[in-house]
């Protein structure tokens, strides 16, 4: 009995460790990601730079098609622009799928008030003057997908460049056209708002 | 059953071409109602395909909702359900300035949806359930004023149950919202929606108030049979 107790023990410990090297296996941090990536966006894509986006948890196709326009220069970005032409298409969706595989942090709430006028924001937008709901392509717990990026866990302040940057026609990208007019009919008092109901998702 | 579809759809097309040229009487002087060329007879022609229209109508999700029943207080029609030529004709009209309506506009634009993406959303939206929504109904006060006024300048085209009729671009209104309606309606009327039907303007033109009201609450009660 006792030896059937230990072996049976013996290839339960083997069974986890063999699971674990199998997890392992299937999420090896990308060369890239180690040397590059992550000194700004963060080992995991949680980037701790309130400026600079967390890429945990966007779709890797998003994530992906967002590397390609850096590299073509459909989209425009001094850092990106540099950066993501020296790296290989083959490692580029390495990376995507890297990102897109973690999991995204949140941040906490500072003003409840604003958050509670995100939210209508959010998943209503506003009928009266056209504001699309954002929850319309980012789904409403903004977690994005394969055409429209993750907006849930970001950082607030990279939310409101981001939104400041289509409204003033800084984003020029094609792309960017659906956004511009979202942004310009949007306050200031509800971009921040969204950016804090968003964040904390 | 795919090949009997193809065919359907093939004379559905044609009738539509065939109809919708022959010029309407109260069409303005050298204009032709809903003229067929352009990009609005290519994406007419093209084969749409409900997955890629489902991808593609998430873009307009955040006014018309997902499932596209619209709002409740008539702010966004609702599409579910819509005849997709109606559908390809509005959209087209809507993005070249023929129908005004600036809100939409801007997320109509070329760089947002694509000629083949108007004609997916199109067949995508129209395989939609109808969801009515019982609420978003009128007063209710002169529902049979309601009734005959549609029978006598409605029906003719809109059809006994306000299906329309996808060949002649005559919209699907059965159940649309109340508020929406309404708007349409005194829009039409009023000759500021740019793309009318002249027979429609000239049909309620003398409608007052509360006829547009009445036989909208009409209309917003009406469902398929």
């Amino acid at each position: 009995m006792a030896k059937n107790v230990k072996l049976l023990c013996c290839a339960v410990l083997l069974l986890a460790l063999l699971w674990c090297r199998a997890a392992w296996a299937s999420e090896p941090v990308p060369a890239i990601v180690e040397k590059v990536c992550s000194t700004c966006h963060g080992m995991d894509g949680n980037s701790v730079i309130p400026t600079i986006p967390k890429l945990a948890g966007r779709h890797p196709d998003y994530l992906f098609k967002e590397l390609s326009d850096f590299v073509s220069g459909k989209r425009t970005s001094e850092v990106m622009g540099a950066i993501a032409p020296t790296i290989e298409l083959g490692e580029l969706r390495k990376i995507s799928a890297y990102f897109g595989a973690q999991k995204s942090t949140s941040e906490a709430i500072t003003d409840p008030i604003a958050a509670a006028l995100g939210e209508q924001i959010f998943l209503n937008g506003d009928e009266a003057r056209g504001l699309p709901a954002c929850g319309g392509c980012h789904e409403d717990d903004g977690s994005g997908g394969k055409r429209f990026p993750r907006l849930a866990g970001q950082h607030r302040a990279y939310l409101i460049e981001q939104l400041h940057k289509f409204r003033t026609g800084v984003h020029l990208y094609p792309g960017a056209r659906f956004m511009r007019e979202v942004a310009k009919r949007m306050t200031e008092e509800e971009i921040r708002a969204v950016a804090e109901y968003v964040s904390a998702k | 059953m795919k090949r009997f579809v193809k065919i359907a759809a093939c004379a559905l097309l044609f009738a539509a071409l065939a109809q919708a040229q022959s010029p309407s009487a109260g069409a303005k002087a050298g204009e032709v109602w809903n003229e067929l060329k352009g990009e609005k007879l290519e994406a007419l022609q093209l084969k749409g395909d409900a997955t890629r229209g489902a991808q593609a109508f998430q873009a307009c999700q955040g006014c018309h909702r997902r499932g596209a029943n619209g709002t409740n207080n008539g702010a966004y029609p609702r599409l579910a359900g819509q005849h997709a030529t109606v559908l390809i004709e509005q959209i087209t009209d809507i993005r070249a300035g023929r129908r005004i309506n600036p809100k939409m506009a801007p997320f109509a634009d070329e760089h947002v949806l694509t000629t083949q993406e108007i004609a997916d959303i199109a067949v995508y939206l129209q395989a939609l359930p109808i969801q009515y929504a019982l609420d978003d109904k009128g007063a209710g006060k002169a529902l049979d004023r309601g009734q005959a006024l549609y029978a006598r300048d409605c029906a003719g085209c809109h059809g006994d149950h306000g299906q329309g009729q996808a060949n002649k671009f005559v919209p699907l209104i059965a159940g649309q919202h109340y508020g929406y309606v309404l708007r349409a309606l005194a829009t039409i009327r009023d000759e500021k929606r740019g793309n009318a039907n002249p027979d429609m303007v000239t049909a309620i033109h003398s409608y007052g108030k509360e006829d547009l009201e009445v036989v909208a609450d009409y209309i917003s009660r009406l469902t398929l049979p």
